[in-house]
């Protein structure tokens, strides 16, 4: 009843303005770029009761239950391959998609590309050599890298064999001047929350903004949102898994310590490692193993995390010869590390690592933090979900035991199963077919062309 | 009974000529079969029968384990041949005997001559067999078969120096046969020894038996002086290994093989033959090279440098032939402790707030967590010892150089 009323009353609405937008103030924004001059100087208007009422479609209390009207969502956009997540992965996914000749669409949830490489400030780059110091990460990974070195003050320790240290805003800048470059369709504050499912395919995703709520309709998804949340909207079948949630610091004016009065011997704790910036440090946090996907949790998280960087900054100060020493930030975004994996066509297991298996649709190959490990495989297979049609997955999300989880959500190997991913989907579109029945050896090809390692 | 131990001399020259064509026939398909056993497969059960073809070893063995294997049977039936008929083994059966032959005869063309040398063997055989009684079989490692299934030891992993120790045996045993023609079989072998002491054990009961006076029997020669040094050889032992199980109670304990029997009692049953250092599929195992101690010279060490003890393997425990590494089934393994890791959390990359946790992710049986500190905020690896066998994979695995943060010790 309430339902088909509030269908009616939106439709009414459409009707009226003729304009294919639709929901509150999204009408008022279209109003007020058409009459500017109605409020004196001003950029407002005013949304009256009337229009409020007839674009409404919020939950009401139904005896006790919380209860969403049936509405058709705003189509904000239509493209053909949607990268979901501008981290690591989203951000190598979309621009591999524009260079493989799809149109693109990137939607990310903070204001800021880089994900928890900027974000997180997780800013070591670890993952990309093997042993034997062989860098296994190439493609737009290292491009990415590459333009670093470029940028002043951007990047350090970017030696062979050694794991180099990112500045965060350099990244952040970077990046969309690469997106802007590949010539990539950018939402950002936009949370993906659903996936358009019809059966078992998947035709875009809902997102949450500051615009309400609104569908991008596209031919395939990437689903780089590190967490899985579109896959497993779409009914996907994945592992869910605990693991440290912790939050990232930066404590800056360590050029200034001086150690040589202090004679109480307590030694600082938690300081962190270097960055680009002198004198400043990351410094990197563990925390508890919890379930990242819990709301309550990361709330928990946050709060007892920023107590203990605060009163382990009083501490460092306390000492003699570190008064100086301040913390800058702490990192914007939760340092949540490891949430859902897929359950994929193919699983990268530790077993395979060791005995150094080949697979036919190898897409790229993973490196290890201390290059204690061999070049390691991965499979096309491993970002397809086993039964759902139209994704895949790219990022620390893809199909992985959960002993690989610490390798697959390194960033290098982000860089390196969002470029594939990015390519197979850009190759599904231009093929007309889904993504689990691409020629691979076309994606190798293009991915070659890339620059892209497959060993 | 005097018919069947009637001298050989009593035969005439082409009968003797044959006789010893047969022997060397015998010892020679001996030799071949024991060198395909030891190169054939070294991962099968089988690999113990080389070794265990010694009675000697089989004897003490059993005198120090009483473990029973079917795998003896016609090993004991040699015993009773041995009791009939004087170094029967050696004539017929030893493949040791028939290199030191070798090494005899071109001493002997290169004019060496013999020298009369005390009967070391038997006293040797002797007090390993008190010591045997006792726990600690003394000497055994000396046993011809012993020596000789070593040094196909470099076979497994001829680019390891430590291999090459196991050579030193055989290569003494040609050595003193070539320099002093005979030396080695007629007085220092302990498998020899052996077969003396059981002769003459039988020569004993039969004079008792037969009522006869010792200066007119035929036993006669072979009884000279034998009671005394028998006694004299078993008091020696069982005084000497009593003092090495009392000693060897608290000497430093290399980390063993799965399975191996206390560090005590361990260096004494192992007899050096190798066998598990060739079944080690990862090369883990190495001969100690006087790493530690005098007493565990030799014997199989683990080493994680390279690689780990594989929770799928239980071959080494399977080819022991003396039971010094008892037979572990591959589902008990991770409850067979080798030693425990032990984290040193100044060299740990968690101590440093580095993300790091392939300990945990490598461990085959599950038996380290990531336990962390409210307090300190720290990141800690923690080890259940119920269920860590010491297998090493933690150690292996452990990206910090040049020293691991995650050891594997042994347990003391």
């Amino acid at each position: 009843m309430n339902d088909e009323l509030s269908r009616r009353d939106w439709l009414r609405t459409l009707g009226a303005s003729g304009v294919a937008a639709g929901l509150g103030n999204l009408a008022a924004r279209t109003a007020v770029a058409q009459n500017p001059g109605e409020s004196s100087g001003f950029q407002s208007s005013i949304i009256n009761a009337s229009e409020i009422q007839a674009n409404r479609a919020s939950p009401s209390l139904v005896e006790g239950q919380v209860m969403q009207p049936a509405r058709a969502l705003p189509i904000l956009h239509r493209t053909d391959v949607l990268v979901v997540g501008g981290g690591p992965a989203g951000v190598c996914a979309a621009i591999a998609a524009r260079r493989a000749g799809a149109d693109v669409t990137l939607v990310e949830r903070y204001g800021h590309f880089g994900g928890l490489w900027t974000g997180g400030l997780v800013l070591l780059v670890i993952g990309h050599i093997v042993k034997g110091g062989q860098q296994v990460c190439q493609g737009i990974g290292e491009e990415i890298m590459r333009r670093l070195d470029k940028l002043d003050g951007a990047i350090v320790n970017r030696r062979p064999g050694v794991a180099p240290t990112v500045d965060a805003e350099a990244v952040k800048y970077l990046m969309v001047e690469m997106i802007e470059e590949a010539g990539v369709k950018v939402y950002l504050h936009c949370w993906g929350v659903d996936a358009i499912v019809t059966g078992n395919q998947v035709q875009g995703a809902v997102f949450e903004s500051k615009s309400g709520r609104q569908a991008i309709v596209s031919k395939v998804v990437v689903d780089a949102t590190g967490d899985g949340d579109i896959f497993a909207m779409a009914g996907a079948e994945y592992e869910r898994r605990s693991h440290n949630v912790g939050l990232v610091s930066r404590i800056a004016n360590l050029d200034r310590v001086d150690t040589s009065h202090n004679t109480a011997g307590t030694e600082p704790r938690h300081l962190g490692n270097i960055t680009p910036v002198p004198g400043v440090n990351w410094v990197n946090m563990h925390g508890p193993e919890v379930d990242g996907l819990d709301v309550e949790v990361l709330t928990r998280m946050e709060m007892n995390h920023r107590k203990f960087i605060w009163r382990n900054i009083q501490r460092t100060r306390s000492i003699p010869g570190y008064e100086q020493v301040y913390l800058t930030e702490t990192a914007p975004q939760l340092g949540v590390r490891i949430t859902r994996a897929v359950k994929g066509v193919n699983t990268i297991t530790l077993q395979d690592l060791k005995a150094g298996t080949t697979y036919p649709d190898v897409i790229g190959v993973g490196g290890a933090a201390g290059a204690e490990h061999g070049p390691w495989q991965i499979p096309y297979g491993a970002l397809v979900p086993a039964a759902t049609e139209n994704v895949l997955a790219a990022g620390r999300c893809v199909s992985a035991e959960m002993r690989m989880a610490d390798l697959v959500r390194l960033i290098p190997n982000c860089f390196v199963t969002g470029h594939a991913a990015g390519v197979g989907a850009a190759v599904a579109v231009r093929d007309g077919c889904t993504p689990r029945d691409v020629d691979v050896a076309e994606v190798q090809k293009i991915l070659r062309a890339h620059e892209a390692y497959l060993g | 009974m005097s018919n069947t131990s009637e001298p050989i001399t009593d035969l005439d020259r082409p009968q003797r000529k044959a006789l010893r064509w047969w022997r060397q026939a015998s010892r020679a398909a001996v030799l071949v079969a024991v060198i395909a056993m030891l190169l054939w497969d070294t991962a099968t059960p089988w690999s113990v029968l080389p070794v265990q073809l010694s009675p000697l070893v089989v004897v003490s063995t059993w005198l120090t384990t009483r473990a029973w294997s079917w795998f003896v049977m016609p090993t004991l039936l040699l015993v009773v041949g041995l009791a009939v008929r004087q170094r029967w083994f050696c004539r017929w059966i030893c493949p040791a005997g028939l290199c030191a032959d070798q090494a005899t005869w071109l001493g002997r063309r290169l004019g060496r001559r013999r020298r009369t040398w005390p009967a070391i063997g038997h006293r040797v055989a002797v007090l390993t067999l008190a010591g045997a009684c006792i726990g600690y079989p003394l000497l055994l490692w000396l046993d011809p078969l012993a020596l000789l299934s070593g040094a196909f030891t470099l076979t497994a992993a001829p680019h390891a120096t430590s291999t090459w120790m196991y050579v030193i045996g055989i290569v003494g045993v040609l050595l003193l046969s070539l320099i002093w023609p005979h030396s080695w079989c007629g007085s220092v072998c302990p498998l020899g020894g052996f077969q003396d002491a059981v002769y003459g054990a039988s020569c004993l009961a039969q004079v008792a038996f037969q009522q006869r006076s010792r200066q007119q029997s035929r036993l006669a020669r072979p009884l000279r002086g034998f009671r005394r040094r028998t006694m004299l050889a078993g008091i020696v032992g069982i005084v000497w290994a009593t003092a090495t199980l009392k000693l060897r109670k608290r000497a430093a304990k290399p980390l063993r093989p799965p399975g191996s029997v206390d560090e005590a009692r361990f260096t004494g049953l192992c007899i050096r033959c190798g066998n598990c250092t060739r079944a080690c599929p990862t090369q883990i195992l190495a001969p100690d090279c006087g790493e530690h101690a005098i007493a565990s010279l030799l014997t199989p060490v683990v080493s994680f440098e390279h690689s780990y003890c594989l929770e799928t393997c239980n071959q080494c425990t399977l080819v022991c032939p003396t039971g010094a590494i008892r037979s572990v089934a591959i589902q008990d393994k991770g409850q067979t402790s080798m030693g425990v890791p032990v984290v040193d959390m100044d060299i740990c990359l968690l101590g440093d707030d580095r993300d790091c946790s392939i300990c945990r992710n490598h461990c085959p049986y599950e038996a380290i967590r990531l336990v962390f500190s409210e307090v300190e905020y720290t990141l800690t690896p923690v080890v259940d010892l119920n269920c860590c066998p010491g297998c090493g994979a933690c150690q292996v695995a452990c990206p910090t150089t040049p020293t691991k943060a995650i050891v594997v010790y042994p347990q003391l």
